[in-house]
Protein backbone atom coordinates (compact mmCIF):
# COMPACT_ATOMS: atom_id res chain seq x y z
CA UNK A 1 0.00 0.00 0.00
CA UNK A 2 1.47 3.39 -0.76
CA UNK A 3 2.49 5.39 2.20
CA UNK A 4 -0.23 7.90 3.32
CA UNK A 5 -1.90 9.46 6.27
CA UNK A 6 -5.94 8.56 7.26
CA UNK A 7 -7.52 9.80 10.18
CA UNK A 8 -10.78 7.87 10.75
CA UNK A 9 -13.35 9.49 13.18
CA UNK A 10 -10.95 10.84 15.48
CA UNK A 11 -11.96 12.09 18.58
CA UNK A 12 -10.00 14.15 21.51
CA UNK A 13 -11.40 15.76 24.47
CA UNK A 14 -9.30 17.39 27.25
CA UNK A 15 -11.46 17.01 30.58
CA UNK A 16 -14.58 18.57 29.50
CA UNK A 17 -13.80 20.66 26.62
CA UNK A 18 -14.03 18.29 23.15
CA UNK A 19 -11.62 19.95 21.10
CA UNK A 20 -11.84 17.22 18.18
CA UNK A 21 -15.57 15.95 17.44
CA UNK A 22 -15.07 13.58 14.56
CA UNK A 23 -12.11 13.76 12.46
CA UNK A 24 -11.78 12.25 9.34
CA UNK A 25 -9.09 12.72 6.29
CA UNK A 26 -6.23 11.32 4.57
CA UNK A 27 -3.17 12.38 2.61
CA UNK A 28 -1.45 10.74 -0.28
CA UNK A 29 2.01 9.54 -0.79
CA UNK A 30 4.06 12.13 -1.87
CA UNK A 31 1.55 15.31 -1.23
CA UNK A 32 1.43 18.30 0.85
CA UNK A 33 -1.67 18.40 2.00
CA UNK A 34 -2.81 22.49 4.27
CA UNK A 35 -4.25 22.41 7.33
CA UNK A 36 -6.03 25.90 8.13
CA UNK A 37 -7.97 26.65 11.36
CA UNK A 38 -8.23 29.40 13.71
CA UNK A 39 -6.29 29.39 16.92
CA UNK A 40 -6.78 26.61 19.53
CA UNK A 41 -9.11 24.64 17.05
CA UNK A 42 -6.80 21.81 17.37
CA UNK A 43 -4.46 21.34 14.49
CA UNK A 44 -1.13 21.00 16.78
CA UNK A 45 -3.19 18.42 18.68
CA UNK A 46 -3.78 16.64 15.13
CA UNK A 47 0.11 16.64 14.18
CA UNK A 48 0.87 15.81 18.04
CA UNK A 49 -1.52 12.42 17.99
CA UNK A 50 0.04 11.20 14.69
CA UNK A 51 3.34 10.58 16.23
CA UNK A 52 2.00 9.52 19.11
CA UNK A 53 2.45 12.00 21.50
CA UNK A 54 -1.05 12.43 22.38
CA UNK A 55 -3.73 9.30 22.32
CA UNK A 56 -6.96 9.98 20.25
CA UNK A 57 -10.03 9.35 22.55
CA UNK A 58 -11.61 7.29 19.99
CA UNK A 59 -11.15 6.79 16.60
CA UNK A 60 -7.67 5.39 14.63
CA UNK A 61 -4.86 7.36 12.36
CA UNK A 62 -3.22 5.23 9.73
CA UNK A 63 0.22 5.41 8.02
CA UNK A 64 0.72 3.70 5.36
CA UNK A 65 -2.16 1.43 6.42
CA UNK A 66 -1.00 0.55 10.23
CA UNK A 67 -2.88 2.00 12.72
CA UNK A 68 0.03 3.87 14.62
CA UNK A 69 -2.87 3.92 17.74
CA UNK A 70 -2.71 0.53 18.51
CA UNK A 71 1.12 0.63 18.90
CA UNK A 72 3.04 1.12 22.11
CA UNK A 73 6.12 3.51 22.86
CA UNK A 74 8.73 1.08 21.93
CA UNK A 75 7.22 0.29 18.49
CA UNK A 76 6.19 4.11 18.31
CA UNK A 77 10.15 4.71 18.24
CA UNK A 78 10.36 3.10 14.60
CA UNK A 79 7.50 5.66 13.59
CA UNK A 80 9.13 8.69 14.62
CA UNK A 81 12.42 7.91 12.88
CA UNK A 82 10.43 7.82 9.86
CA UNK A 83 7.69 10.67 10.84
CA UNK A 84 9.21 14.26 11.86
CA UNK A 85 7.13 16.67 13.59
CA UNK A 86 8.18 20.32 13.08
CA UNK A 87 7.36 21.92 16.85
CA UNK A 88 5.79 25.47 16.51
CA UNK A 89 8.10 26.85 19.11
CA UNK A 90 11.28 24.77 17.84
CA UNK A 91 11.56 22.76 21.16
CA UNK A 92 15.06 22.74 21.05
CA UNK A 93 17.07 21.14 24.04
CA UNK A 94 18.24 24.15 25.82
CA UNK A 95 20.83 22.40 27.45
CA UNK A 96 22.46 21.85 24.54
CA UNK A 97 23.90 24.38 21.72
CA UNK A 98 22.71 24.43 18.21
CA UNK A 99 25.07 22.24 17.00
CA UNK A 100 24.36 19.84 19.75
CA UNK A 101 20.61 20.00 18.90
CA UNK A 102 21.27 19.00 15.20
CA UNK A 103 23.49 16.51 15.98
CA UNK A 104 21.08 14.52 18.66
CA UNK A 105 18.95 12.38 16.20
CA UNK A 106 21.71 11.53 14.08
CA UNK A 107 23.82 10.58 17.32
CA UNK A 108 20.90 8.61 18.72
CA UNK A 109 19.68 6.62 15.00
CA UNK A 110 22.51 6.35 13.06
CA UNK A 111 26.09 5.17 13.11
CA UNK A 112 27.57 8.14 11.49
CA UNK A 113 31.37 9.05 13.09
CA UNK A 114 31.34 12.44 14.88
CA UNK A 115 33.28 13.91 11.72
CA UNK A 116 30.86 12.64 9.10
CA UNK A 117 27.91 14.44 11.78
CA UNK A 118 30.24 17.50 11.91
CA UNK A 119 30.20 17.57 7.98
CA UNK A 120 25.73 16.75 7.75
CA UNK A 121 24.73 19.72 10.18
CA UNK A 122 26.64 22.33 8.76
CA UNK A 123 25.54 21.67 5.30
CA UNK A 124 21.76 21.74 6.64
CA UNK A 125 22.91 24.51 8.90
CA UNK A 126 23.96 26.31 6.11
CA UNK A 127 20.85 25.66 4.58
CA UNK A 128 18.68 27.12 6.73
CA UNK A 129 20.96 30.26 7.11
CA UNK A 130 22.32 29.67 10.36
CA UNK A 131 25.88 29.05 9.62
CA UNK A 132 27.36 31.11 11.87
CA UNK A 133 25.49 29.97 15.02
CA UNK A 134 26.02 26.38 15.40
CA UNK A 135 27.93 27.03 18.41
CA UNK A 136 25.40 29.10 20.44
CA UNK A 137 22.72 28.33 23.16
CA UNK A 138 18.80 28.12 22.09
CA UNK A 139 18.45 31.35 24.55
CA UNK A 140 21.03 33.10 22.86
CA UNK A 141 18.53 32.83 19.40
CA UNK A 142 15.74 34.47 18.21
CA UNK A 143 12.55 33.33 18.16
CA UNK A 144 12.45 33.07 13.94
CA UNK A 145 16.30 31.58 14.61
CA UNK A 146 14.77 28.98 17.01
CA UNK A 147 12.33 27.37 14.80
CA UNK A 148 14.56 26.87 11.55
CA UNK A 149 16.65 25.24 14.15
CA UNK A 150 14.13 23.26 15.11
CA UNK A 151 13.02 22.55 11.56
CA UNK A 152 16.63 22.01 10.30
CA UNK A 153 16.89 19.30 13.48
CA UNK A 154 13.30 17.31 12.92
CA UNK A 155 14.60 16.50 9.22
CA UNK A 156 18.16 15.32 9.54
CA UNK A 157 17.14 12.02 9.54
CA UNK A 158 15.72 12.36 5.99
CA UNK A 159 12.00 11.62 7.51
CA UNK A 160 9.30 10.30 4.89
CA UNK A 161 6.57 12.16 6.51
CA UNK A 162 7.07 15.65 7.50
CA UNK A 163 4.46 17.70 9.76
CA UNK A 164 4.59 21.69 9.78
CA UNK A 165 3.09 23.36 12.80
CA UNK A 166 3.26 26.50 11.22
CA UNK A 167 7.17 27.15 10.38
CA UNK A 168 6.82 29.98 8.67
CA UNK A 169 5.02 32.04 11.20
CA UNK A 170 7.10 35.24 12.71
CA UNK A 171 9.66 34.97 9.95
CA UNK A 172 10.87 37.72 7.89
CA UNK A 173 10.28 37.38 3.78
CA UNK A 174 13.53 36.05 3.11
CA UNK A 175 13.32 33.49 5.23
CA UNK A 176 9.84 32.54 4.59
CA UNK A 177 11.16 32.28 0.89
CA UNK A 178 13.47 29.74 2.24
CA UNK A 179 11.09 27.81 4.25
CA UNK A 180 8.55 27.47 1.11
CA UNK A 181 11.73 26.62 -0.35
CA UNK A 182 12.89 23.86 1.82
CA UNK A 183 9.67 22.15 1.92
CA UNK A 184 9.01 22.21 -1.75
CA UNK A 185 12.44 20.33 -1.90
CA UNK A 186 11.58 17.86 0.28
CA UNK A 187 8.33 17.28 -1.55
CA UNK A 188 10.38 16.74 -4.78
CA UNK A 189 12.03 14.30 -2.83
CA UNK A 190 8.49 12.60 -2.32
CA UNK A 191 8.17 13.67 1.22
CA UNK A 192 4.36 13.58 2.52
CA UNK A 193 3.61 16.36 4.53
CA UNK A 194 0.67 17.78 6.41
CA UNK A 195 1.24 21.72 6.81
CA UNK A 196 -0.67 23.57 9.30
CA UNK A 197 -0.22 27.69 8.65
CA UNK A 198 -1.82 30.66 8.59
CA UNK A 199 0.09 32.19 6.09
CA UNK A 200 -1.67 31.82 2.66
CA UNK A 201 1.37 32.64 0.26
CA UNK A 202 3.40 29.42 1.31
CA UNK A 203 0.05 27.31 1.44
CA UNK A 204 -0.47 28.03 -2.17
CA UNK A 205 3.07 27.90 -2.72
CA UNK A 206 3.83 24.27 -1.08
CA UNK A 207 0.27 23.12 -0.97
CA UNK A 208 -1.35 20.56 -3.24
CA UNK A 209 -5.05 20.08 -1.21
CA UNK A 210 -5.68 22.38 1.92
CA UNK A 211 -8.04 21.10 4.22
CA UNK A 212 -10.00 23.58 6.61
CA UNK A 213 -10.66 22.73 10.38
CA UNK A 214 -14.05 24.11 12.74
CA UNK A 215 -15.42 23.03 15.65
CA UNK A 216 -13.95 19.54 15.67
CA UNK A 217 -14.58 18.55 12.59
CA UNK A 218 -12.78 19.11 8.94
CA UNK A 219 -15.28 20.80 6.98
CA UNK A 220 -13.95 21.69 3.74
CA UNK A 221 -11.07 19.69 1.38
CA UNK A 222 -10.02 21.75 -1.67
CA UNK A 223 -7.13 21.40 -4.08
CA UNK A 224 -4.84 25.05 -4.49
CA UNK A 225 -5.81 25.05 -8.25
CA UNK A 226 -9.62 25.46 -8.01
CA UNK A 227 -8.84 27.45 -4.70
CA UNK A 228 -6.98 29.98 -7.12
CA UNK A 229 -9.24 29.57 -9.43
CA UNK A 230 -11.81 31.47 -7.66
CA UNK A 231 -12.13 33.65 -4.43
CA UNK A 232 -15.51 32.17 -3.49
CA UNK A 233 -16.30 29.07 -1.04
CA UNK A 234 -15.47 28.28 2.62
CA UNK A 235 -11.61 28.49 2.83
CA UNK A 236 -11.16 31.85 0.93
CA UNK A 237 -13.86 33.16 3.87
CA UNK A 238 -11.75 31.85 6.29
CA UNK A 239 -8.45 32.92 4.23
CA UNK A 240 -9.95 36.58 4.19
CA UNK A 241 -11.15 36.74 7.74
CA UNK A 242 -14.71 36.42 7.11
CA UNK A 243 -15.27 33.46 9.39
CA UNK A 244 -13.16 31.83 12.34
CA UNK B 1 -11.32 12.37 48.48
CA UNK B 2 -8.83 14.65 46.33
CA UNK B 3 -6.25 13.79 48.81
CA UNK B 4 -6.83 10.50 48.67
CA UNK B 5 -6.88 10.19 44.78
CA UNK B 6 -3.55 12.13 44.94
CA UNK B 7 -2.00 9.80 47.35
CA UNK B 8 -3.31 6.95 45.26
CA UNK B 9 -1.92 8.45 42.07
CA UNK B 10 1.43 9.04 43.46
CA UNK B 11 2.20 6.13 44.63
CA UNK B 12 1.27 4.43 41.74
CA UNK B 13 2.77 7.23 38.99
CA UNK B 14 6.13 6.95 40.76
CA UNK B 15 6.05 2.81 40.91
CA UNK B 16 5.74 2.58 37.64
CA UNK B 17 7.77 5.42 36.65
CA UNK B 18 10.55 3.88 38.90
CA UNK B 19 9.81 0.53 36.64
CA UNK B 20 10.05 1.98 33.69
CA UNK B 21 13.38 3.62 34.95
CA UNK B 22 14.63 0.39 35.27
CA UNK B 23 13.88 -1.15 32.20
CA UNK B 24 15.25 1.70 30.40
CA UNK B 25 18.44 1.17 32.05
CA UNK B 26 19.43 -2.00 30.78
CA UNK B 27 18.28 -0.95 26.88
CA UNK B 28 20.10 0.47 24.43
CA UNK B 29 23.55 2.11 25.14
CA UNK B 30 23.74 3.67 28.65
CA UNK B 31 24.10 7.38 29.09
CA UNK B 32 27.46 7.71 31.16
CA UNK B 33 27.82 11.69 30.39
CA UNK B 34 24.66 12.42 31.76
CA UNK B 35 25.09 10.40 34.48
CA UNK B 36 28.73 11.74 36.08
CA UNK B 37 27.17 15.05 35.22
CA UNK B 38 24.56 14.43 37.83
CA UNK B 39 26.63 12.46 39.94
CA UNK B 40 28.74 15.81 40.32
CA UNK B 41 25.90 18.25 40.30
CA UNK B 42 24.08 15.92 42.86
CA UNK B 43 27.28 15.04 44.91
CA UNK B 44 29.74 18.22 44.48
CA UNK B 45 27.53 20.87 44.59
CA UNK B 46 25.41 19.66 47.82
CA UNK B 47 28.25 18.53 50.06
CA UNK B 48 28.60 22.53 51.53
CA UNK B 49 25.57 22.27 52.39
CA UNK B 50 25.53 18.91 53.59
CA UNK B 51 28.60 19.55 55.87
CA UNK B 52 27.40 22.30 57.71
CA UNK B 53 24.15 20.63 58.46
CA UNK B 54 25.35 17.57 59.54
CA UNK B 55 28.51 18.96 61.08
CA UNK B 56 26.18 21.18 63.42
CA UNK B 57 23.97 18.95 64.64
CA UNK B 58 26.90 16.98 65.89
CA UNK B 59 27.63 19.74 67.79
CA UNK B 60 24.53 20.64 69.09
CA UNK B 61 24.37 17.28 70.30
CA UNK B 62 27.21 16.97 72.16
CA UNK B 63 26.57 20.34 73.84
CA UNK B 64 22.82 19.13 74.58
CA UNK B 65 24.06 15.88 75.66
CA UNK B 66 26.86 17.32 77.86
CA UNK B 67 24.64 19.69 79.88
CA UNK B 68 22.45 16.84 80.68
CA UNK B 69 24.39 14.20 81.41
CA UNK B 70 26.97 16.37 83.26
CA UNK B 71 23.98 16.52 85.75
CA UNK B 72 24.50 13.04 86.42
CA UNK B 73 27.84 12.30 85.86
CA UNK B 74 27.78 10.58 82.36
CA UNK B 75 29.71 13.07 80.85
CA UNK B 76 31.86 9.64 79.59
CA UNK B 77 28.77 8.59 77.73
CA UNK B 78 28.83 11.09 75.39
CA UNK B 79 31.49 9.74 72.79
CA UNK B 80 28.96 7.59 72.31
CA UNK B 81 25.57 8.73 72.52
CA UNK B 82 26.43 11.53 70.08
CA UNK B 83 28.57 9.22 67.93
CA UNK B 84 26.03 6.05 67.91
CA UNK B 85 23.14 8.85 67.08
CA UNK B 86 24.79 10.88 63.94
CA UNK B 87 25.70 7.58 62.26
CA UNK B 88 22.43 5.59 62.98
CA UNK B 89 20.12 8.47 62.36
CA UNK B 90 21.01 12.16 61.81
CA UNK B 91 23.84 11.77 59.29
CA UNK B 92 21.99 9.86 56.70
CA UNK B 93 18.68 11.65 57.32
CA UNK B 94 20.22 14.75 57.68
CA UNK B 95 21.99 14.59 54.48
CA UNK B 96 19.08 12.96 52.35
CA UNK B 97 16.46 15.73 53.84
CA UNK B 98 19.10 18.53 52.41
CA UNK B 99 19.75 16.98 49.34
CA UNK B 100 15.75 16.40 49.23
CA UNK B 101 15.32 20.19 49.50
CA UNK B 102 18.52 21.22 47.14
CA UNK B 103 18.04 18.51 44.73
CA UNK B 104 15.13 17.58 44.22
CA UNK B 105 13.34 20.65 44.13
CA UNK B 106 16.15 21.10 41.19
CA UNK B 107 15.15 18.38 39.91
CA UNK B 108 11.75 19.16 39.79
CA UNK B 109 11.35 22.71 38.72
CA UNK B 110 14.26 21.63 35.70
CA UNK B 111 12.02 18.59 34.14
CA UNK B 112 8.95 21.03 34.68
CA UNK B 113 10.43 23.47 32.54
CA UNK B 114 11.23 20.89 30.05
CA UNK B 115 8.08 19.88 29.66
CA UNK B 116 6.74 23.31 29.57
CA UNK B 117 8.79 24.24 26.89
CA UNK B 118 7.97 21.25 24.75
CA UNK B 119 11.59 19.65 25.51
CA UNK B 120 10.30 16.32 26.78
CA UNK B 121 7.91 16.13 23.63
CA UNK B 122 11.10 16.86 21.70
CA UNK B 123 12.85 13.80 22.94
CA UNK B 124 10.32 11.28 22.39
CA UNK B 125 9.16 13.14 18.98
CA UNK B 126 12.80 12.30 17.85
CA UNK B 127 12.18 8.83 18.67
CA UNK B 128 13.94 8.75 22.12
CA UNK B 129 12.56 8.18 25.99
CA UNK B 130 12.55 10.85 28.08
CA UNK B 131 12.92 8.73 30.87
CA UNK B 132 16.07 7.20 30.01
CA UNK B 133 17.09 10.74 28.96
CA UNK B 134 16.11 12.56 31.86
CA UNK B 135 15.21 10.43 34.69
CA UNK B 136 17.83 7.43 34.73
CA UNK B 137 20.67 9.92 35.30
CA UNK B 138 18.81 11.59 37.87
CA UNK B 139 17.84 7.92 39.90
CA UNK B 140 21.16 6.56 39.04
CA UNK B 141 23.47 9.73 40.17
CA UNK B 142 21.65 10.08 42.96
CA UNK B 143 21.67 6.68 43.84
CA UNK B 144 25.57 6.73 44.00
CA UNK B 145 26.08 10.53 44.91
CA UNK B 146 23.66 9.77 48.52
CA UNK B 147 25.41 7.36 49.61
CA UNK B 148 28.92 8.87 49.40
CA UNK B 149 27.52 12.20 50.66
CA UNK B 150 26.47 10.22 54.30
CA UNK B 151 29.61 9.06 54.46
CA UNK B 152 30.81 12.46 54.27
CA UNK B 153 28.32 13.32 56.80
CA UNK B 154 28.92 10.74 59.34
CA UNK B 155 32.28 11.60 59.54
CA UNK B 156 32.06 15.05 59.65
CA UNK B 157 28.94 14.92 62.26
CA UNK B 158 30.97 13.03 64.44
CA UNK B 159 33.86 15.34 64.39
CA UNK B 160 31.28 18.01 64.97
CA UNK B 161 30.62 16.06 68.61
CA UNK B 162 33.95 15.86 68.97
CA UNK B 163 35.19 18.79 68.73
CA UNK B 164 32.40 19.99 71.17
CA UNK B 165 33.13 17.57 73.25
CA UNK B 166 37.12 18.35 73.48
CA UNK B 167 36.49 22.12 73.41
CA UNK B 168 33.68 22.94 75.64
CA UNK B 169 33.08 19.67 77.73
CA UNK B 170 37.27 19.48 78.67
CA UNK B 171 37.00 15.66 77.26
CA UNK B 172 40.05 14.02 77.01
CA UNK B 173 40.93 13.82 72.81
CA UNK B 174 42.46 10.06 73.01
CA UNK B 175 39.73 8.81 74.93
CA UNK B 176 36.92 10.44 72.99
CA UNK B 177 38.48 8.79 69.64
CA UNK B 178 38.96 5.48 71.07
CA UNK B 179 35.21 5.52 72.71
CA UNK B 180 33.88 6.33 68.77
CA UNK B 181 35.90 3.28 67.63
CA UNK B 182 34.99 0.95 70.39
CA UNK B 183 31.42 1.46 70.43
CA UNK B 184 30.64 2.08 67.00
CA UNK B 185 29.95 -1.90 65.17
CA UNK B 186 29.90 -2.55 61.44
CA UNK B 187 26.29 -3.09 61.71
CA UNK B 188 25.20 0.34 63.11
CA UNK B 189 27.16 1.46 60.58
CA UNK B 190 25.48 -0.40 57.99
CA UNK B 191 21.73 0.34 59.03
CA UNK B 192 22.10 4.47 58.57
CA UNK B 193 24.68 3.94 55.50
CA UNK B 194 21.94 1.87 54.03
CA UNK B 195 19.09 3.63 54.03
CA UNK B 196 20.57 6.27 51.64
CA UNK B 197 20.11 3.71 49.11
CA UNK B 198 16.46 3.93 49.82
CA UNK B 199 16.14 7.53 50.96
CA UNK B 200 17.88 8.20 47.18
CA UNK B 201 15.08 6.38 45.32
CA UNK B 202 12.76 8.07 46.81
CA UNK B 203 13.81 11.52 46.38
CA UNK B 204 14.83 10.96 42.52
CA UNK B 205 11.81 9.11 41.46
CA UNK B 206 9.06 11.77 43.43
CA UNK B 207 11.25 14.64 41.71
CA UNK B 208 10.95 13.03 38.20
CA UNK B 209 7.61 12.35 38.84
CA UNK B 210 6.41 15.55 39.93
CA UNK B 211 8.61 17.45 37.13
CA UNK B 212 6.89 15.29 34.40
CA UNK B 213 3.50 15.37 35.56
CA UNK B 214 3.85 19.40 35.21
CA UNK B 215 0.61 19.75 32.19
CA UNK B 216 0.62 23.74 31.61
CA UNK B 217 2.66 26.83 32.77
CA UNK B 218 5.59 27.77 34.77
CA UNK B 219 2.99 28.43 37.75
CA UNK B 220 2.64 24.91 38.19
CA UNK B 221 6.26 24.57 37.72
CA UNK B 222 6.49 26.07 41.48
CA UNK B 223 3.83 23.89 42.72
CA UNK B 224 5.35 20.74 41.39
CA UNK B 225 8.41 21.84 43.18
CA UNK B 226 7.11 22.31 46.34
CA UNK B 227 4.82 19.20 46.08
CA UNK B 228 7.97 17.56 45.46
CA UNK B 229 9.83 18.31 48.51
CA UNK B 230 7.45 17.82 51.00
CA UNK B 231 6.82 14.63 49.11
CA UNK B 232 10.65 13.53 49.79
CA UNK B 233 10.77 15.11 53.58
CA UNK B 234 7.77 13.05 54.76
CA UNK B 235 8.30 9.68 52.75
CA UNK B 236 12.12 10.12 54.38
CA UNK B 237 10.41 10.73 57.69
CA UNK B 238 8.06 7.47 57.68
CA UNK B 239 10.59 5.32 55.07
CA UNK B 240 12.98 5.69 57.91
CA UNK B 241 10.60 4.28 60.85
CA UNK B 242 10.33 1.06 58.81
CA UNK B 243 13.94 1.01 57.63
CA UNK B 244 15.39 0.93 60.59
CA UNK B 245 12.52 -1.53 61.77
CA UNK B 246 13.38 -3.65 58.97
CA UNK B 247 17.28 -3.30 59.72
CA UNK B 248 16.40 -4.14 63.51
CA UNK B 249 14.44 -7.21 62.33
CA UNK B 250 17.70 -8.34 60.13
CA UNK B 251 20.10 -7.59 63.01
CA UNK B 252 17.86 -9.54 65.50
CA UNK B 253 18.03 -12.26 62.81
CA UNK B 254 21.10 -12.65 62.14
N1 LIG C 1 -2.03 19.14 26.83
C1 LIG C 1 -3.21 19.76 26.80
N2 LIG C 1 -3.99 19.76 27.88
C2 LIG C 1 -5.21 20.36 27.86
N3 LIG C 1 -5.70 20.99 26.79
C3 LIG C 1 -4.96 21.03 25.68
C4 LIG C 1 -3.68 20.42 25.63
N4 LIG C 1 -3.17 20.62 24.39
C5 LIG C 1 -4.10 21.33 23.72
N5 LIG C 1 -5.17 21.57 24.47
C6 LIG C 1 -6.38 22.29 24.06
O1 LIG C 1 -6.73 21.83 22.80
C7 LIG C 1 -7.13 22.90 21.97
C8 LIG C 1 -6.35 22.84 20.68
O2 LIG C 1 -5.01 23.13 20.91
P1 LIG C 1 -3.94 23.20 19.74
O3 LIG C 1 -2.64 23.50 20.37
O4 LIG C 1 -4.03 21.98 18.91
O5 LIG C 1 -4.45 24.45 18.91
P2 LIG C 1 -3.90 24.97 17.52
O6 LIG C 1 -4.97 24.77 16.51
O7 LIG C 1 -2.59 24.37 17.23
O8 LIG C 1 -3.77 26.53 17.81
P3 LIG C 1 -2.59 27.55 17.37
O9 LIG C 1 -2.90 27.98 15.98
O10 LIG C 1 -2.78 28.68 18.33
O11 LIG C 1 -1.32 26.83 17.53
C9 LIG C 1 -6.89 24.16 22.75
O12 LIG C 1 -8.14 24.65 23.13
C10 LIG C 1 -6.12 23.76 23.95
O13 LIG C 1 -6.61 24.44 25.07
MG1 LIG D 1 -0.68 24.94 17.31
Amino acid sequence: MAKEIEFKNFKKSFGQKAVHEDISFSVEKGECLGLLGGSGAGKSVILKSLIGLMKPDSGSIFLEGQDITLLNEDEMVEIRKQVAYVFQNGALFDSMTVFDNLAYPLREHTTLTESEIEKRVHDLLNEFNLATDDLLYPGELSGGMQKRVGMARSIILGPEVVLYDEPTAGLDPFNIRRIQEMILAMKAKGVTSIFVTHDMPSAFACCDRIALLRKGRIVHVESVEKLKQNDTGMINDFVNGMTA
Amino acid sequence: MTLTYRFISLIGGSSLLFKETVRQIFRGKYEWNATFYQIYAVGVASFPVVMVTTMSIGMVMALQFGIGLAKFGGSLYIPKIVSLSVIKEFGPVFASIMVAARVGSGMTSEIGSMVVTEQVNAIQALGTSPIKKIVVPRVVGLFIALPVLCVAANILGVLGGFIVGVHDLGLDPMFYYQKIFETLKVSDYLSGFGKTFFFALMISVFACYYGLNVKVGTKEVGYATTKSVVTSCIAIMIGDYFLTKLFWLFEVWI
